[in-house]
């Protein structure tokens, strides 16, 4: 079959719907309740040039916290108008290898006093202009879900119906360290919880507790504002 | 014709879904920062070290394949040319290999394990090497014999299972680096004064 202007403007009509709903969907988010606290134990600041790392801390002390979530604050902390500089993670790991490996990184000021006596790992501080390590402890957890959907397919198209709901939890903590002085300045820590949504008729929209890239946010901006002093 | 080409995709779409390969070509293991120790030393590997090769069928799920290649003795070169100072890889099986070095170095695999996140029940990948080090002294006496359970865990990523898994035992590869460095420097087997041999 030939395709007339009008068949032609009325595929371009539908591509134009299914792309607005598209655009509509991936916006939509339901509700998240924050609460963020620092608890400030020394003073900070960050003179010209200085930087700063960010890593996990280790899994062997049963921390969970993903790589992902490490990314985005190393991100949204170098960039904006108070941007500090960062160390990316992985070339900080390997420029001190083995001495940040989950079984090796300092759990404590004190080993990381030893560590520092080791000529080449304080040589590897200077040269980098490292001023604090920030520690990353926590994770994002699904739970307690409920509802039922039912999809079906059949000569003439498919569908959804039905309503399911579910729990996402993120509870992060971030503790800075000093370099210089060697000491725990103090930690912020993040808590972000929302009920995510799935009603279905005919299309599942979804609407996303987006839980983890609110705390990354809150958390950036509060380091940021930390840091500062 | 059209029937043998869907029965054949149908057929390759099935075995894709019962088994997983992955290749780590190179772990990439960086520089170690550590003093070197004033010691010649010789390396010998088993003959696996050249291509490793470890299949594990997860109960009721899909097979999965992990091919080390070579990745195991550049993982142990890199270790031992960062601690030590002078490091010969012996290729061949030679006699009276021990009398040219303070001392020889055999390293080799007791025993891999992994877990993937159906097992595991969380969205983790976790990889369990347990690797054996042996050092002898110049005369051929045993004088070390370590075994070296290092872990390695990722987190898992959208459509990366392969590449999850590989990362996985990439960081458990490193985790053996980290222990077997601890174990050298806590050593007093490795003492200048037990050695006659000079570095050449």
């Amino acid at each position: 079959m030939k395709n007339t202007p009008i068949s032609k403007e009325k595929t371009l009509y539908q591509y134009k719907l299914i792309a607005l709903f598209t655009i509509l969907t991936l916006s939509l988010s339901s509700c998240v309740t924050a609460r963020i606290e620092d608890n400030r134990i020394g003073s900070t600041g960050l003179e010209e040039g200085e930087g700063v790392v960010i890593l996990a801390k280790s899994y062997h002390l049963g921390n969970d916290t993903e790589t992902d979530f490490i990314k985005c604050v190393s991100s949204s902390i170098s960039k904006g108008a108070s941007r500090i500089r960062v160390v990316p993670t992985n070339k900080f790991k390997d420029l001190l290898f083995p001495w940040f490996e989950p079984r090796t990184v300092p759990s404590d000021t004190k080993s990381l006093t030893t560590l520092m006596a080791r000529k080449q790992v304080s040589d590897i501080f200077r040269n980098q202009n490292l001023r604090y390590i920030i520690w990353l402890d926590g994770n994002t957890d699904s739970s307690g879900g409920g509802g039922s959907m039912s999809c079906a397919v059949g000569p003439n198209g498919g569908g959804c119906f039905g309503f399911a709901w579910w729990q996402n939890d993120s509870n992060y903590e971030a503790t800075i360290w000093d370099v210089q002085d060697i000491k725990n300045e103090g930690n912020i820590s993040a808590e972000f919880s929302g009920t995510s949504f799935m009603p279905a008729i005919v299309i599942p929209i979804p609407l996303f507790a987006r839980t983890q890239a609110k705390a990354c946010k809150g958390l950036s901006d509060q380091l940021k504002i930390f840091i500062a002093g | 014709m059209n029937v043998k080409y869907i029965s054949t995709l149908v057929l390759l779409t099935f075995f894709y879904g019962c088994s997983s390969q992955v290749k780590i070509d190179n772990p990439n293991i960086p520089k170690l920062l550590i003093t070197q120790a004033p010691f010649s030393v010789a390396i010998k590997y088993p003959d696996n070290f050249n291509n490793f090769l470890h299949e594990e069928k997860v109960i009721g799920k899909k097979s999965w394949q992990v091919d080390f290649s070579n990745s195991n003795r550049l993982l142990f070169n890199e270790i031992f040319q960062s601690f030590f100072e002078q490091v010969s890889v012996l290729e061949n099986s030679e006699d009276n290999i021990y009398e040219n070095f303070n001392f020889t170095i055999m390293p080799s695999i007791d025993a891999i394990e992994f877990s993937v996140p159906e097992q595991s029940q969380d969205e983790t990948f976790s990889v369990w090497i347990r690797y054996r080090v042996k050092i002898f002294d110049f005369t051929g006496m045993e004088i070390i014999n370590w075994p070296i359970s290092a872990y390695g865990k990722t987190s898992t990523t959208t459509f990366s299972d392969d590449k999850d898994l590989a990362n996985a035992a990439i960081l458990a590869m490193r985790d053996a680096a980290a222990l077997i460095v601890l174990q050298l420097e806590k050593t007093n087997k490795l003492s200048p004064s037990t050695q006659q041999v000079k570095i050449k």
